[in-house]
Order: structure tokens, then C-alpha cells, then sequence
């Protein structure tokens, strides 16, 4: 069940309907009973791993919890730490059967193979359970905080596995700590029309996103990706730099639509994108970008690591690793791992050059504090991360390859020759895709500064109706959506 | 605060509903079979005609109502419109009762041999898409169209959107009046240049496929119900033109034999052109458009002899002396079956 799909419209209006309609003691076994049923939408068996996760955390929590009561301290930490490394055992095996093992199996065979004595090991066929990763993450977050008393043990387990399944943010987050969301299904959430139109505006804002902006970008970034040889120079970069906002604008929808289907109900879920693309390194890209994810490696895996608190070579060791597992996190590929490394290649970078930029800033007397300066680093981070992206969005490393190959090469004819309207969108398409990257950036610079929702809130109301019923009409038209029109199906030719 | 909120959501509701019909009338593609629905269902009502003819190209290209004006004086409407099968036009004349009272219905049974259970998308949005969103509407989108199309039948925007590159101001400011002189007859001017292959005939008998049959009996039931008077025809095409198609009874001439016992059952006339050709001096070579259809002056001559049919066995009115339908001379003289009458 796709956000954006009709089957979702209906049953967001029917969970919404009863969940105001019922006593506030029950609504989170309404919540509870239709996050499973939309769980188990895209496949009824994956229903079985989400509650032996919850279960697995849980009992980690109840366990922990009981350890605390134990008077003696080694005892007491001793079986702490057995159940958190249980339960993070537990849930990374489930995570790693699912979403890695056949990658690691065929990577051995391959290494062993290439020494010239081929071993064998048997493939595990499944069907990779959508969000796995983000639902995993999201309740080993807990059994870590009850161990870290930022959270009791929560006692109802009913309650503690709408934490885990909770329909807006289960299957590609955001991804909420246990201390940020857990408390939240005790509260009593009236019926609050500001809050609910606040929700329904996001959701709309990322209806747009979805349909009208990534959907559209998708066409010329598939065009390119899915044949990388046929296309060079600016091809490649447009779709390149079309990847950006077309992965941006799924994935930023797709968080807006949670937080707004979740703040209807009355629940508050984080941020996940703050303005990305005005980032002026790479350090403010991760503070930008998934915000939810970096968080909880920060928090999990980060600083347990030790931080910057350790020295220079420990802290670029952490940067590396933890930003390969980022890597990882996002799919079991070699791209995945190279994007990755990327980053946290750049950050390590960024951190060893910095002196000589200081200089070079230095002796040129270069205002840092200008506009253009400012510009010049927010182009050259998004040049980094586009080049990161090739990784991120091509099918293999090869195709990575034949990319990064093909787009060096200078072609400015393609924009007169009319080769730009052959890589999937028509003319009028590629205009609306730029105008809307246009948009996109010009509502993420006025969210730096501002709350748009508040400031149209204090807009008169034909003002305000009309821009509604104008996204409305965006979406309905300029959304790529339906079972697509062919003229020729209508040209009746009856003589 | 509810009651507020309630208020302002179903005003808003409303609004979106009526952006959205806007939408719909803009996005809808402006075939001929748009306008001919719009004029003859919705702006032309009351007591506007004696009869109605209903069916597919057969019939729309087959019986031409300014003809029976000018030959008999009789006012008719072609609601036919291209590749429509049966059950739509069920649907469609339950739509023309509402806005006309009793007129006696023709139906071109050609659709009687499709044997998938729903037409052809393009085919059925011809006349669905052109219909006003109404309980009928929605009974006839649920039984005439497969399930995962039904949502874009219901709100034909999310079929056409893709169309924003195209439209034109014809879009916004479509005249459906322009044509209506035609009273949704429209008849091709090739001649085929060879004769019916194979319409020998026959005695065989063959049964209808269960859901055209199905809203035969439906059509007669109606007519009972009503109370208006049914008159089923087919007109001549030739009966190989179906041949080797799989969706297709294999024998469409022992088909209509079984239309013609169905038919003296239900004490209905039923007339098959295909079997009248020399009686009406109809030559195919020259008769017709192609196999399945007359061209203009086919059309003109089994229209003559249906005229001659409704004169002798209807009490129909010759309102050709009324001055009230002035215009039914005018709209003749700009027919097609004018232009080929003056050359």
C-alpha cells in the first residue's frame, strides 16, 4: 500500500475516522491492529518478523530493567550488556539473513573462486520484507535507551509494538528513537482542526513532491541510468543532477507524508530533511539529509565510538566506518558501500585539506562571509554529492563505471540538436521538471528561514482555499500517475 | 470546534468535487461522439424526438435521422457511437429515457457477437465518458468495465491528465451545438468496390454469448417495463469481416437467427438488412464504406426503407408541415444526405 495509491487515501480516512471516534484508551489497539494490516498489505508472512523483532526488544527491555534491581553492580551490568548484545544479535541476524546474506555468500564465492578453488554456499530465496532496515533500527534504538535509562521499560507490550509498527513511519521511517515516540501513544490527542489541516498540508506538500516532481525526474533518470552506454556529457550530468532531486523529493515526500498522516492523529515524528542542498560541506549535508538515520548512528555508533573525542586518526577511523555501514544500511551492493565510503572519504578529507584551505583563504584575503562565497561551497558540496550519487543510482559498479567514463566528454550541442528531448521526457515535461526543481529549491531556501504552514495560516482564507485547491489541480494534472493515455486507443477510425 | 471543522471540510469537499467535474469536461478527449451524446442527452430533451437509434459505427454510420426528416417527416436521434457494446448501450438508452419521453427505440444488434465479457477501452469511453456522473453512470461503469479501470471511468481525470501537452482552446471552448444539424449520423463516401464474400444463407441457429444475451433480455425487459416501443435491426455488413477474431462468434449470420426467434418470441420486430439487400437495391460495391459499413449512400437507401417501415406500422406524426420544426428543414440542407442528393 503506496502512500501514494488510492488504497492508502481510503484507509488513511477510515484509521483516522475510527481512531477520533473511539475512547482514548483504545485507539492504540486501532492503531496497532491497522499498522499490521498495512504491514501485511505488501506481504502477510512479513508480519512474523516485525513482532519477533518487537518481541526480541521488548523482553530486552523487561530483562534489563529487572537487571537494574540486581544490588550487585557487576552482576547487574553484567546482565545488561548479555541482553542488549542478545537483542542486538537477534535483530542484525534477522536483518542480515533478509538483506545480506546472499550478497556476503556470493561476494566469498567470488574471492574464492578468483584464488581458483570454488566453494559452494547455498542462497537463501525471499522476498526482501519492505523496511526492514527502518523498523529494526528503529527498536534496537529502544532495548539501547531502556540500557541507557533515557527510558523506562515499557510494560504494555500491545503499546510498545504500535512503537515498532506504527503505520506512518514503519516502512521508510522517519526513524524515531523509543524517547521520542513511545510516550506519545499515552497521550490524549483531540480532534484539533489546526493541527489536522497542519497534517493534511503536508501530506499534500509531499503528494506534490512524489507525483509531480520525483515521479517526472524518474523518467529521464531511468532513460540514462538503465543504458548508461548510449548517452555522454551533459546527458549524463542532467541526469545526474536529476537523480539528486528525484531521490531528494521521493524520499523527503515520502517523510512528509508520514509526519503529516501522523500529526493529523496528534503525533509528533522528526524532521528528516532540512533544506539538504544548501549545505555548505559535506559535515552539514549529514546534518541535513536523513536526519533521522545520521542521528541514530551518531548516537548508536558514533560517539560509542568514540567520536573526535580520541584523536585525529580514531576520529577519521569512526567517520569511515561508520559512514560504510550507513552505506551498507541502505542495500547489500558494492554501490551502496562505495557511496558510502564516499562520504566518509570526504569528510576525512575535508578535515585533512582544511588547513591548506585556510591558507589559500588567507593569503587571497577571500571574504568567507559573502554570498558568493557561501554559493561556491554550497555548488562544490553538491558536486560531491552528485558524484556520489552516480554510485548510489547506477545498476553495478560497472555501470558506475561506464557513467563517470561517458560523462567526460564536452557535448553543449545536445541542448541545440534536440538530443535533450530524447532521453525520456518531452519538451514540455523537461521544462516542468526544471521549473519544479525551481520550486522545490525556492519553498527549501524559504523553510530555512521560516514556517511556511504558520505563515499561510495567517493568510486570508479565499487566499489560502485557493492555493489548496490550486495543489489540487497540480497534483491531478502535472502527477505522474494512472494508467497512462495513448492517443491512438481513442483515435476511432470508423471509416 | 468539530461542527466547524466539519462545516468547512464538506464546503471544501464540494469545491474539489467541482474542480475536479471541471477538470473532467476539460481533460475529456473531443471526439465527434462527445458532442452527439452532450446535444442529444442533455440539451436537447423533453419531447424532441419520435425515435432513437442506439448501437455501435454499424448504426451510427447506418440510419440517418435527416432522411427520415426529410422522407417521412419524422424527428430521430443517432446515439450510436463507435464500437459500442451492448451492455453500454443498455446503459445509454436507460440514460436517453430519462430526458425523453417513450421514443421508439432502434437497436443495431452487430454487438450481439462480441464475446469478451467488456469492450474495448477506447471504445467504451466513447460514450461512458460523455455520460453525466449519475447513479446509472456508476451502475453501467461497474457491469461494462473491468474492476482496476472502474476508479478512471468514475474520474476520467486520472485517465487523461497526461493530456495537459495537448490540449487546445477547443479543450476549453467546446461547442458541441456545431455538429448537432447532423443528429449524430455520420456516414463515410468510399465505396468498397467488392462484394459480401460470404453471406450465403442459412437456417442454422447458434447461440448468443452469455453476456450479450444477457442484455438483450435486459433491452426487451426495459421496453416491457417502460413501455416504449423496441424495434432491433441489423445493418448490412459483410458477416467474414469478424472472421478469424477471437473475440468474435465464429457465425454471426446463425447468431441473428437466433436474435429473429428471440425476437417473434417478444413479439418485437426484428429486421436484418443482410437479408433485404436486393429488396432494398442495396449493391455492395458501391453501398457501402467498407465491409462492416454503409458509406452515405447506403445509408440513404436503408434509411428510406426503415422509414417506410416506421410510416407503415407507427403512428408517427409528419412534422415536416409544423412550423415548430423549422429547423429540422434547416439542419437537412446542411446534411450529408443533402450534399449527395444535389450532385
Amino acid at each position: 500500500m503506496l502512500f501514494n495509491s488510492i488504497q492508502f487515501f481510503l484507509f488513511f480516512i477510515i484509521v483516522v475516522f475510527v481512531y477520533f471516534a473511539l475512547n482514548h484508551r483504545m485507539r492504540w489497539i486501532w492503531l496497532l491492529l491497522t499498522s499490521y494490516y498495512f504491514y501485511m498489505s505488501w506481504n502477510p508472512s512479513y508480519a512474523v518478523l516485525i513482532a519477533t523483532s518487537t518481541i526480541v526488544t521488548f523482553l530486552s527491555g523487561l530483562l534489563i530493567d529487572r537487571a537494574n534491581g540486581i544490588h550487585d553492580q557487576k552482576k547487574s551490568l553484567g546482565l545488561k550488556k548479555l541482553w542488549v548484545f542478545l537483542s542486538l544479535t537477534i535483530n542484525l541476524s534477522i536483518l542480515f539473513m533478509f538483506k545480506y546474506y546472499n550478497f556476503f555468500s556470493t561476494s566469498i564465492e567470488r574471492i574464492f573462486s578468483y584464488f581458483h578453488s570454488p566453494i559452494y554456499i547455498p542462497s537463501f530465496d525471499y522476498l526482501l520484507p519492505v523496511g526492514i532496515s527502518f523498523y529494526t533500527f528503529q527498536a534496537l534504538s529502544y532495548t539501547i535507551d531502556v540500557y541507557r535509562k533515557d527510558v523506562k521499560a515499557e510494560k504494555n507490550f500491545g503499546r510498545y509494538a504500535l512503537f515498532v509498527s506504527f503505520f506512518p513511519q514503519l516502512v521508510a521511517g522517519p526513524i524515531e528513537k523509543s524517547k521520542n515516540l513511545l510516550h506519545q501513544f499515552d497521550e490524549k490527542h483531540l480532534f484539533d482542526y489546526v493541527r489536522v489541516k497542519n497534517g493534511l498540508l503536508l501530506i499534500g506538500w509531499g503528494l506534490i513532491q512524489k507525483m509531480v516532481v520525483a515521479d517526472r525526474l524518474a523518467i529521464l533518470v531511468n532513460t540514462v541510468y538503465n543504458n548508461p552506454s548510449a548517452y555522454k556529457g551533459f546527458e549524463i550530468a542532467i541526469a545526474t543532477v536529476f537523480f539528486a532531486f528525484q531521490i531528494y523529493c521521493d524520499f523527503s515526500a515520502y517523510s512528509d507524508i508520514a509526519r503529516g498522516a501522523a500529526e493529523v492523529m496528534g503525533f509528533r515524528l522528526s524532521q528528516n530533511f532540512k533544506s539538504p542542498y544548501f549545505s555548505k560541506s559535506i559535515k552539514e549535508f549529514w546534518r541535513r539529509w536523513h536526519v533521522t538515520l545520521g542521528a541514530w548512528f551518531k548516537d548508536y555508533m558514533y560517539i560509542p565510538l568514540g567520536g573526535n573525542r580520541r584523536g585525529r586518526l580514531r576520529y577519521y577511523y569512526n567517520i569511515t566506518a561508520v559512514f560504510l555501514v550507513a552505506g551498507l544500511w541502505h542495500g547489500a551492493t558494492l554501490n551502496f558501500i562505495i557511496w558510502g565510503a564516499l562520504h566518509g572519504v570526504y569528510q576525512v578529507m575535508g578535515d585533512l585539506l582544511k588547513p591548506i584551505k585556510d591558507t589559500i583563504v588567507k593569503t587571497f584575503k577571500i571574504k568567507t562571509n559573502t554570498f558568493s562565497y557561501k554559493l561556491f561551497q554550497v555548488l562544490v558540496t553538491f558536486a560531491l554529492v552528485n558524484f556520489a550519487w552516480i554510485f548510489f543510482r547506477a545498476s553495478s559498479f560497472t555501470y558506475a563505471l561506464i557513467i563517470i567514463k561517458n560523462m567526460l566528454y564536452f557535448n553543449p550541442e545536445v541542448f541545440i540538436n534536440g538530443s535533450i528531448y530524447k532521453l525520456g521526457l518531452t519538451p514540455k515535461d523537461l521544462i516542468l521538471a526544471i521549473l519544479s526543481i525551481g520550486v522545490i529549491l525556492g519553498v527549501n531556501m524559504l523553510q530555512r528561514t521560516r514556517s511556511l504552514r504558520s505563515k499561510l495560516s495567517k493568510q486570508p482564507i479565499g487566499l489560502r482555499w485557493s492555493l489548496y485547491l490550486s495543489a489540487i489541480v497540480v497534483i491531478l494534472i502535472f502527477g505522474i500517475y494512472g494508467p497512462g493515455y495513448n492517443p491512438e486507443q481513442f483515435v476511432y477510425f470508423q471509416f | 470546534m468539530l461542527r466547524k471543522a466539519i462545516g468547512k471540510s464538506i464546503i471544501f469537499i464540494i469545491l474539489v468535487v467541482f474542480v475536479i467535474s471541471i477538470l473532467n469536461s476539460i481533460f475529456i478527449i473531443k471526439t465527434g461522439h462527445r458532442s452527439k451524446l452532450i446535444e442529444g442527452l442533455y440539451n436537447h430533451t423533453g419531447n424532441a424526438y419520435d425515435v432513437v437509434l442506439m448501437g455501435s459505427s454499424h448504426m451510427n454510420g447506418g440510419i440517418d435521422p435527416n432522411v427520415l426528416w426529410h422522407q417521412e417527416g419524422i424527428t430521430s436521434y443517432n446515439y450510436a457511437t463507435g464500437g459500442q457494446p451492448i451492455d453500454v448501450t443498455y446503459y445509454l438508452i436507460k440514460e436517453v429515457l430519462k430526458n425523453h419521453n417513450k421514443p421508439i427505440v432502434v437497436v443495431d444488434l452487430y454487438y450481439l457477437g462480441l464475446t469478451d465479457e467488456y469492450g474495448e477501452e477506447g471504445y467504451v469511453r466513447n460514450a461512458l465518458d460523455n455520460i453525466n456522473f449519475s447513479m446509472n453512470k456508476l451502475v453501467a461503469i461497474i457491469n461494462c468495465t473491468p474492476r482496476q479501470d472502474r476508479k478512471n471511468y468514475l474520474v476520467p481525470i486520472i485517465k487523461y491528465h497526461d493530456r495537459w501537452k495537448e490540449l487546445t482552446k477547443r479543450d476549453f471552448l467546446y461547442d458541441t451545438s456545431e455538429s448537432y444539424f447532423a443528429k449524430g449520423f455520420e456516414a463515410g463516401t468510399d465505396k468498397y468496390g467488392k462484394e459480401a464474400s460470404n453471406n450465403v444463407l442459412t437456417t442454422g441457429i447458434i447461440d448468443l454469448p452469455p453476456k450479450t444475451e444477457e442484455y438483450l433480455t435486459k433491452i426487451i425487459d426495459l421496453s416491457h417495463q417502460v413501455g416504449f416501443k423496441l424495434i432491433l435491426i441489423n445493418t448490412p455488413y459483410n458477416y467474414d469481416s469478424t472472421s478469424g477474431s477471437t473475440n468474435w462468434v465464429e457465425e454471426p449470420a446463425k447468431m441473428f437467427n437466433k436474435v429473429a426467434e428471440i425476437a417473434k418470441n417478444n413479439n418485437i420486430p426484428f429486421i436484418n438488412y443482410n437479408d433485404k439487400l436486393s429488396e432494398i437495391g442495396l449493391d455492395f460495391k458501391a453501398d457501402m464504406n467498407n465491409s462492416s459499413h454503409l458509406n452515405i449512400w447506403g445509408a440513404t437507401k436503408v434509411t428510406a426503407d426503415f422509414g417506410e417501415f416506421l410510416k407503415a406500422n407507427y403512428s408517427l406524426l409528419d412534422h415536416r408541415s409544423d412550423n415548430k420544426y423549422a429547423q429540422w428543414n434547416i439542419d437537412y440542407s446542411h446534411s450529408q444526405a443533402a450534399s449527395i442528393s444535389a450532385h
